[in-house]
């Protein structure tokens, strides 16, 4: 038993340089992890190594492309930051900001393979550039004419500092996407790939909570598969976000099922 | 972030700054955190032709390294806060998301195929990586530390930095047991490090 543990402390040790290097498949990356988590001098080891990567990494700088940078700033400019660490206290639960760090982490942590350019879930996000830095293309035109009267709230939610974000699946096709800021008793809903209702009926956004149940508008027409930005203000503690299918001058109160709904 | 108290994080020599270029780029990345856009444009401009190099390096396609690009550098500015500097340096840090964001994108499933064929086109041989690190006085010492190495230890760090493969693929490319590029990587990288004068 013995042996075989240290043959395994061995084995991990030797994959010090092709972890580095990121070299290791996925399962070795996690086995390897692990060990870190126990071993002082592995984790010396791999920052130290890691000095070297990166000189190899900055050898092969090259020329950033043309306006890549202005992308970069111009998302920066609507990315929160994480709150450093604070060990003296627990996390502020104050208008339920941080109580839902994880969804938050979760949602814009920008994944892998989500780029601002193609995104349907970053679809507020690429609004909030085109908006705040008047860089829209022509297919955001129409939504940011659209937009225009609420651009200013639009940019106060998704800029505020307790902005979030968080996304949900309409039933019967789409996805919706929602920055909101308590601080603000503001959100801001878009859509993609809704569903097309017959012209007698349109989607209506309701918030419903305990300070009772209200519209919060009817959703525009959709554009190229999008729809919206649209601000729902006077955001109250304990509310979710629905959304139904109404007459298209709207209801005074959701009368069909819920297609979507999301706590807030 | 910052240790309070008497507990002094436990200090390993402190990794000197890796490049000129890294000149105080953990002080902007310190102003970073607290949201100072100028201090992120700053560190953009020394390390974003870093990122994007070696993004590139790995990736191949312009389009895709730019997107690469713009998530490493989306992430240095959203978690600018959790940089330590006392883990090593900030050019370390950054360089270290950006490869393994690099190589976590040519390693998704959908994406390989596609990047086989770019690649199966365009073998890389040792030659092109030094041509492509010469000019600068510090690509010249990483070129004189990589020409420091044994050939076997070389190939399998060109192949799996540049690259991005992984030991095993390494082993079946040179025809190497598995044991032995793990080996020449760890002695490889440890001598670099000790040819470039970054302390342990």
């Amino acid at each position: 038993m013995k042996l075989t543990r240290q043959s395994q402390i061995r084995d991990a040790h030797t994959l010090a340089g092709a972890y580095a290097m990121d070299a290791v498949s996925a399962p070795d990356r996690e086995r390897f992890e692990q060990h870190l988590a126990e071993c002082e001098d592995c984790a010396q080891e791999i920052a130290s190594l890691r000095e070297a990567t990166a000189m190899l990494g900055a050898a092969a700088a090259e020329p950033v492309p043309a306006g890549l940078k202005e992308r970069i700033m111009a998302a920066a400019a609507v990315t929160r930051q994480r709150p450093p660490a604070d060990e003296t206290e627990p996390v502020p639960l104050a208008h339920g900001t941080w109580a839902r760090t994880g969804i938050w982490f979760r949602s814009l942590a920008w994944p892998g393979r989500l780029t601002l350019a193609t995104a349907g879930a970053a679809a507020a996000a690429v609004l909030a550039v085109a908006v705040v830095f008047g860089v829209a293309n022509s297919s955001m035109q129409q939504q940011i004419d659209q937009a225009q009267a609420s651009s200013q709230q639009i940019a106060v939610v998704l800029t505020a500092q307790d902005a979030h974000m968080t996304t949900g699946t309409v039933a019967g096709g789409g996805t919706a996407t929602i920055v909101m800021s308590h601080s603000r008793h503001a959100l801001v809903f878009t859509a993609q790939g809704l569903h097309a209702l017959p012209g007698s009926r349109g989607y209506e956004l309701w918030l419903i909570g305990p300070g009772g149940t209200r519209s919060a508008g009817m959703l525009p027409a959709d554009s190229h598969g999008m729809t919206g930005p649209v601000i729902a203000s006077g955001l109250r503690p304990g509310d979710h976000l629905a959304l139904t299918a109404e007459p298209a001058d709207g209801s005074a109160h959701p009368d069909t099922p819920m297609m979507l709904d999301v706590d807030l | 972030m910052t240790a309070t108290g008497s507990q002094e994080p436990r200090n390993r020599a402190r990794p000197a700054p890796a490049t000129a270029a890294g000149t105080d780029l953990a002080g902007q990345i310190a102003l970073v955190a607290r949201g100072e856009t100028t201090a992120f444009d700053a560190v953009f401009e020394q390390i974003g032709p870093s990122v994007f190099g070696v993004v590139k390096r790995v990736i191949r396609d312009p389009a895709q390294s730019e997107e690469v690009t713009q998530e490493v550098m989306l992430e240095v500015w959203r978690s600018a806060s959790k940089f330590d500097a006392g883990r090593g340096s900030a050019t370390a840090w950054v360089m270290t998301l950006a490869h393994r964001r690099a190589v976590d994108r040519v390693r998704s499933v959908q994406k390989e195929a596609e990047r086989e064929r770019r690649v199966a086109a365009a073998e890389i041989p040792f030659d092109e990586v030094l041509e492509a690190v010469e000019s600068s006085l510090e690509r010249e010492r990483v070129r004189r530390c990589l020409g420091s190495l044994t050939e076997v230890q070389r190939e399998s760090v060109t192949l799996a930095y540049y690259r991005g493969y992984t030991y095993g693929q390494v082993a079946s490319l040179l025809g190497v047991p598995t044991g032995t590029v793990k080996t020449r990587m760890r002695d490889a990288l440890i001598r670099m490090r000790d040819c470039l004068g970054v302390a342990e």
